[in-house]
């Protein structure tokens, strides 16, 4: 095992800040709809699901995934397939 | 209506009525979706990969609906994801409405429907209600007489009675 360079870590220190999804609040999305969907795509267990689709529904988002740029574009590019309502940003 | 079996499948029944209101549906979502306009490109390649989106969301409500920002603070961000995703989602949708239209063309009842048909059908069917209700201007869910007689109304409540039948079938 060798040591990583000083300059490789702080590379990786920047370009490790997470994103996030964030799903939103909309009137017309059925909230079983919502939970089906966070357990289907994402695999999280019904409680955890419904946990998530109620701080939708009562904060007006939720974040619902966090990872790299990439991975969160695939997210949104998903929950839009959904005709969920997703942004991505970085968690700041 | 849609029921799951025993063995874990589903099936759909449908009223020669429903089967008709449903078609003429999906055949105006098909139009709808055929408005989005795409990106002129000279590239061929770049169109063959479906990089030749819009980067700019649509002027329609319901279309802006169907395909939303990527970013809620980052318009350049936005604008390239619409490019690089958006050709892609129509397609994904256009394939979806010629699943549902293989059980629709079916005319017994129950139709067995595949598990890749009960995601079209799901996705389609609130793609549906997602249109409807932008055009209805449901903003509030409490500000909404839900109770109307409307015949776009009972539409959509029909729509979401259709839907809540198959996520039960499917949970």
């Amino acid at each position: 095992m060798t040591a990583l360079p000083i300059e490789d870590i702080q590379v990786n220190v920047l370009t490790d800040v997470p994103w996030i999804t964030l799903v939103w609040n909309d009137p017309i999305n059925l909230m079983a709809y919502v939970t089906y969907v966070f357990q289907t795509y994402f695999g999280y267990d019904k409680p955890k699901a419904e946990k998530l689709m109620l701080d939708v529904h009562e904060k007006g988002r939720a974040v619902v995934s966090t990872g790299s740029r990439e991975e969160m574009e695939r997210d949104v590019a998903a929950m839009h397939s959904y005709g969920l309502w997703a942004t991505l940003q970085k968690d700041i | 209506m849609f029921e799951s079996e025993l063995d874990g499948g589903i099936t759909i029944s449908l009223e020669a009525a429903e089967r008709e209101v449903l078609g003429q549906l999906f055949d105006q979502m098909r139009q709808l979706l055929h408005e989005l306009n795409a990106q002129e490109t000279s590239d061929p390649l770049e169109a063959m990969l479906g990089m030749n989106g819009s980067t700019q969301i649509s002027d329609d409500p319901a279309l802006a609906r169907l395909f939303p920002n990527g970013y809620s603070d980052d318009e350049h961000a936005s604008a390239d994801f619409r490019r690089f995703t958006e050709q892609d989602l129509r397609q994904q949708k256009i394939a979806a409405l010629s699943d549902v239209r293989e059980n629709l063309n079916d005319h017994e009842n129950p139709t067995t429907v595949s598990p890749q048909q009960a995601q079209s059908w799901l996705k389609a069917v609130n793609d549906l209600r997602l249109v409807l209700g932008t055009r209805m201007e449901i903003t509030q869910e409490s500000d909404f007489d839900f109770d109307s007689d409307e015949p776009e109304v009972n539409l959509y409540n029909y729509l979401t009675y259709l839907q809540g039948t198959l996520i039960d079938a499917l949970s």
